[in-house]
């Protein structure tokens, strides 16, 4: 039988390669992809505790919530990203370096 | 003191004296370069000499007139500042404006047109005042003040035309010279402090001062006093060996020459002898008489084989100063103030009478553009053709200077031989040999004064200049130099001391000092030795006569014995080599000890005080600052490292949030 902890095994999976492709990527794109699995690792994990609130699916109807929520920061952050690029004429982050003192 | 209200009016008159050349000398100071006239200088000295008859017609046989206000207290003594006058500071008040006067008016010809003239009226008035100061104050501290000044006056007017280097070398020496005698009084007042403790004149030595009550007071202390006191007028009236700064002192004009021989500088010293006699006790006496005997014979010595005309009258003063000193040294100084007073004016009638001689061969020198000596005697010769009055003139004052009968030195010269014979003959065989020296030292005065007088205006002229020229520059001296002159050959006769010709026992100036005298009076002696004298005049000026003006000298001018008495028996090479070599040596020891020892301390001192401040440089350069420093330079180290983490990439600034919170999640699972 499928217990939580294999959905928290998963989802833990998932977080960990959204935080390596919010690290090691070369493009801004894939960070906002690895955003977006961070986002859904969290996501799996309300839907998986959901199983413990029969009642009001609690954990069903935040999900639901953070998929739009997610929605939502991915247009914002295309929106950023074609910005950025419109300004440096890049996107990659290692080359985005004005916050240097 | 004394109730100072029924003398005021001669109180101010003596004030007035004194100071009516000090203004003369304060407004010339003032106008500087304009006051060229000389006239604030001649209207103060008449009005000096007008207010000083007055002040003698006064004072004269009247007892001692004494003014005193206290001055300054120091301790438990009050100093005083007061005047002093008696019969003494009568005559010399009198003479010093009486010599002045002739002396300003010859200058204002003899100075005409010297570059300096203003500051010359100036000195000579300061000189006056300075003089006419010492004789009025009634205290040696006074005195002594006064005394400085008329030395500082002298130096001034020594060194006047002080662009020539031997000019400023005389005034040099004259200057060092009377500072040892200036120490020996200074000694002297200091004795006389300790042991009187008071310093005022009349105090002192009135008939009851101080002087005359104590009998207690130890005899070693008033040789001392005494022989200080002596040593002080040494210098001052140039009595050998300190006579040295005389002869040099001929560097100045001429016209100041004539007033420090007669009547302000060197009479000075004799005035200041006779003012405090009653100070000197038998042993300071008599070494004041011997020193003014070898004095006397070592200048007459010196002036026979002399060249120059100055100095010949240089030497002249300076052995009847020794005349003085003697006159001082056996207690007869009426006598010595008698002969100061005759010998202040035919010397000061010879010196201005010389300055004539020497302002003519100037002139000549320039009109035929000669290089002589204008004041060389050998230079001279036959000038009474050209200037019979100055020739009359200078005749009639060496006669005074000879002794000769029917002048004034004539009359105190056989006054004061006469009473060192007196005072001799009571003494010893050994006594009786200043006495005779001084008759030999009276003959050759005469011999000397001949040879001046014979070698300057009688017999050829010895220039070629003189021969063919027609219109010749030598002439008699104008008006304002001759009339002086004339002034003071009258002044050289006898009938302005004493009536009888002969006898200076009738003398109202031996009269008025009235000193009493040691010894008895001898009468024989009255007429044995101006007979003596007379005749050892005459024979000497006639062989001065053969010799040098009918040119017939027999000795060598060139022998050792001449050479030696015109450089006066090297006494000058003496004290150059000894004194002035000596103190040099010491001096220059002095700077090696300086140089070498106080300097090498120091400097060894120094270098310590370098080596430790370098050790303790080193120490804070290197530890204090190195520990700053290191600290400074981990902490920018540090720094360095972490700044390396604001490098401006989002992801590393991700990872380090990413790791910070993942270190506390493990810190609070494990924890």
């Amino acid at each position: 039988m499928i217990s939580i902890t294999h959905f928290l095994i998963v989802s833990a999976c998932i977080f960990s390669l959204g935080i390596y492709a919010i690290l090691a990527k070369r493009n801004a794109i894939m960070i906002l992809v690895g955003i977006e699995l961070i986002i859904n690792a969290a996501i799996l994990n309300f839907v998986a505790f959901g199983r413990y609130d029969k009642i009001h699916y609690g954990g069903q109807v935040f999900a639901l919530f953070a998929m739009v929520l997610a929605a939502a920061a991915v247009a914002v952050g295309l929106a950023i990203i074609l910005n950025v690029y419109r300004h440096y004429r890049t996107i990659n982050p290692d080359q985005i370096t004005d916050l240097k003192d | 003191m004394l109730a100072a209200t029924p003398h005021n009016t001669l109180l101010y008159a003596v004030i007035a004296t004194v100071c009516l050349p000090l203004l003369a000398f304060i407004y010339q100071a003032v106008k500087g370069r304009s006051a060229q006239t000389g006239i604030p200088s001649i209207t103060a000295i008449i009005g000096s000499l007008l207010l000083a008859s007055y002040i003698a017609v006064q004072v004269w046989n009247q007892p001692p007139i004494h003014f005193q206000y206290s001055w300054f207290t120091l301790g438990e003594n009050t100093f005083y500042i007061g005047i002093l006058l008696n019969n003494l500071t009568a005559l010399m008040l009198v003479l010093v404006p009486l010599i002045a006067v002739p002396v300003h008016i010859y200058s204002t010809a003899y100075m005409q047109g010297d570059a300096g003239i203003h500051r010359y009226w100036m000195y000579l008035s300061l000189f006056c005042f300075a003089m006419l100061g010492l004789l009025v104050v009634d205290n040696l501290l006074l005195m002594y003040i006064f005394w400085e000044l008329v030395g500082f006056a002298s130096y001034l007017l020594i060194g006047f035309w002080y662009t020539r280097e031997s000019a400023v070398q005389a005034n040099k020496k004259a200057f060092l010279i009377n500072r040892i005698g200036d120490l020996g009084f200074l000694i002297g007042i200091a004795i006389i402090f300790s042991e009187f403790g008071t310093l005022d004149l009349h105090a002192l030595f009135s008939e009851n001062g101080l002087l005359s009550q104590m009998d207690n007071l130890s005899s070693t202390w008033l040789t001392a006093a005494g022989i200080a006191f002596f040593i002080g007028a040494m210098a001052k009236s140039a009595q050998f060996p300190l006579h040295v700064w005389l002869p040099d002192a001929m560097e100045g004009p001429t016209a100041v020459s004539s007033l420090i021989h007669a009547a302000t500088m060197v009479a000075a010293g004799v005035f200041l002898l006779a003012r405090i006699f009653p100070l000197f006790n038998e042993h300071a006496l008599l070494v004041i008489s011997i020193v003014g005997t070898l004095t006397a014979c070592t200048a007459a010595c010196f002036a026979l084989a002399q060249y120059d005309i100055k100095k010949i009258l240089a030497y002249s003063t300076i052995s009847q100063l020794g005349y003085m000193m003697v006159g001082v040294g056996i207690g007869a100084y009426d006598t010595a103030i008698f002969h100061l007073l005759t010998h202040a004016f035919f010397k000061c009638l010879l010196f201005l009478a010389a300055g004539a001689v020497i302002h003519e061969m100037q002139h000549l020198k320039q009109h035929v553009q000669g290089d002589f000596d204008p004041q060389d005697l050998r230079n001279m010769g036959g000038l009474k053709r050209w200037m019979p009055k100055t020739a009359i003139l200078m005749g009639l004052a060496s006669l005074a200077l000879a002794g000769f009968p029917l002048t004034s030195g004539f009359l105190s010269k056989d006054a004061l031989i006469i009473s060192t014979f007196e005072w001799a003959s009571e003494r010893g065989l050994v006594y009786q040999l200043i006495p005779a020296l001084l008759i030999l030292v009276s003959i050759l005065t005469a011999f000397y004064s001949a040879r001046l007088i014979f070698k300057a205006f009688f017999g050829e002229p010895r220039l070629p200049y003189f021969h063919g020229v027609e219109k010749h520059p030598v002439h008699e001296p104008g008006a304002s130099m001759l009339w002086p002159m004339v002034f003071l050959g009258i002044c050289c006769l006898f009938p302005l001391f004493s009536l009888n010709p002969f006898s200076s026992s009738h003398s109202w100036i031996l009269s008025g000092l009235a000193v009493p005298h040691s010894f008895a009076a001898i009468h024989a002696l009255h007429l044995l030795i101006p007979s003596m004298l007379v005749t050892g005049t005459v024979l000497s000026i006639t062989l001065a006569w053969k010799w040098y003006a009918q040119d017939k000298y027999p000795l060598n001018a060139q022998s050792a014995l001449m050479l030696a008495a015109e450089k006066q028996f090297y006494i000058n090479e003496f004290n150059q080599r000894i004194w002035v070599n000596g103190i040099l040596g010491i001096a220059k020891g002095a700077y090696w000890l300086d140089r070498h020892i106080v300097d090498g301390l120091v400097q060894l001192f120094a270098g310590c005080v370098q080596y430790i401040s370098k050790v303790s440089s080193w120490v804070d350069t290197h530890i204090v600052d190195g520990l700053v420093n290191g600290l400074a330079a981990l902490t920018y180290w540090l720094g360095n490292i972490f700044r390396q983490a604001q490098n401006g990439k989002i992801q590393s600034y991700f990872l380090a949030a990413f790791f910070t919170l993942f270190m506390g999640l493990l810190y609070l699972i494990f924890s």
